[in-house]
């Protein structure tokens, strides 16, 4: 298989982020579910750890959280942060604990939608925005469960989109 | 080794992509002009394609909020019918005062809002995620709308503009901790500062009132008008629910419950005023 070269990567990843944030503000924030909206944008943050590992994964959730806080009136900056984290510490795990196996997306999901929404409430606190509610709990199992849903489909897009010659990494854990 | 090298690129890049984050967000505090501009540019480009989406799939998520809102739109129904009935009868009253009012502030030469030239415009857009608070509305600076212009529901104040682009704008709600808005007690004349603290929760109004002073549940706000305010005056805000310790204790600050519904959003209108205006 001839390698993909940078741009195609980069070409592919922006076509992902403009599909995801499309789907995020059109579709997913629009539909509730007790109240709270999907996280389409956290989803592809944390299969990017998953697939692409914590260096190429962290750098594709800092694109992806980049382009939601531009599209939202909130801090600047902490949704990337926020990603940037929760895929590193995803892709870091990914090399040296989890193993290919057909729920691992979906726990990766559940684990890793929950840090993420505890984590940008904290970070959001720490930056004045009082988000440590009751209801960051509520939203943090909510958003879990639809991104447990939506991993499969979710891995495959972000895998596709990371995908060069040397990742088989993500194709083991598809299997 | 090749392992260990690997840790170790992995480490600089998270570290550069943690530090970019904190400066982005720093530059964003400082109200840096890059930040801002990128949110417009990012805007305009991304609007039509949001549009076209959000047009196709109405439908459904129309449907699925009705399913799933059925029992609370029922309830809301019933609700709204009794408040109709009993706002008939206000009706005929507030013309009357309104009209005396309009005429007080000609001679005190006070802006009144009903003078003031106004836009309607559409939700198109909720909070974009859970923790964003701020709306999206179908009219921009094409229409004559600006950045910090003041937005109405029928029932008060509901935010500011604080993005706008061409044919779209944001609005900050009022709920928005950001949000921060000179205040009258309609009837004592006390002055204060209403802030936001978060989408469902009531505004809190510090109005340096010693501890101990009371105000009456049910008591009414508008905005203040004050000089150099960033709203004209007598908008209603919202009326109060409670009191709680100011600050270090001296003093008490009044909890406010707004009298917009920033949850249920569809028509709003833009009051196309400017401080000093």
């Amino acid at each position: 298989m001839t390698p993909a070269g940078p741009f195609v990567v980069a070409a592919r990843v922006s076509l992902l982020l403009v599909v995801s944030l499309t789907i995020q503000l059109a579709v997913a924030a629009r539909i509730e579910v007790f109240g709270v909206q999907g996280d389409l944008m956290l989803l592809v943050a944390i299969m990017a750890g998953l697939a692409a590992g914590p260096d190429r994964g962290a750098s594709v959730a800092f694109a992806t959280g980049i382009a939601f806080d531009l599209m939202l009136q909130s801090p600047f900056g902490l949704s990337a942060l926020t990603y940037v984290i929760v895929a590193y510490v995803i892709g870091s795990l990914q090399d040296t604990v989890l193993r290919a196996a057909w729920w691992i997306p979906v726990a990766t999901a559940v684990i890793g939608s929950a840090i993420g929404v505890i984590l940008y409430g904290v970070f959001g606190t720490i930056v004045g925005q009082d988000l440590l509610h009751p209801s960051l709990l509520k939203i943090a199992l909510v958003v879990s469960l639809l991104n447990a849903l939506l991993a499969p489909v979710a891995l495959r897009a972000v895998r596709w989109a990371t995908d060069t010659s040397s990742s088989v990494r993500a194709r083991a854990i598809m299997r | 080794m090749a392992l260990s090298r690997r840790t170790g690129r992995s480490r600089l890049t998270i570290a550069l992509l943690v530090l970019t984050s904190i400066t982005v967000l720093t530059l964003d505090f400082r109200d840096s002009s890059v930040v801002s501009g990128a949110r417009e540019v990012a805007a305009t480009i991304f609007s039509p394609l949001r549009g076209v989406a959000e047009t196709a799939t109405e439908p459904f998520s129309n449907a699925w909020n009705g399913v799933t809102g059925y029992g609370d739109l029922e309830r809301e129904n019933e609700e709204l019918r009794a408040l109709v009935d009993e706002m008939r009868g206000e009706r005929v009253r507030d013309e009357d005062a309104a009209e005396q009012l309009a005429v007080l502030l000609e001679q005190l030469e006070i802006d009144w809002v009903g003078d003031i030239p106004t836009a309607t415009a559409r939700v198109i857009a909720g909070p974009g995620s859970n923790f964003s608070r701020a709306v999206e509305i179908d009219k921009g600076s094409d229409h004559g709308l600006k950045e910090g212009m003041p937005v109405v529901t029928g029932a008060g104040l509901l935010g500011k503009l604080v993005q706008v682009t061409g044919q779209r704008s944001h609005v900050m709600l009022i709920t928005d901790p950001d949000f921060a808005v000179g205040v009258r007690l309609v009837e004592s004349g006390i002055t204060g500062t209403a802030e936001g603290t978060g989408e469902g929760d009531p505004l809190i109004v510090d109005t340096g009132l010693e501890a101990g002073s009371e105000v009456d549940e049910g008591a009414a706000l508008t905005t203040s008008g004050s000089d150099r305010s960033a709203f004209p005056g007598f908008i209603p805000v919202g009326t109060v629910t409670g009191s709680q310790p100011g600050s270090g204790g001296l003093t008490v600050d009044l909890v406010v419950e707004p009298l917009a519904d920033t949850s249920r959003l569809a028509f709003v209108t833009v009051l196309l005023w400017e401080p000093g205006g």
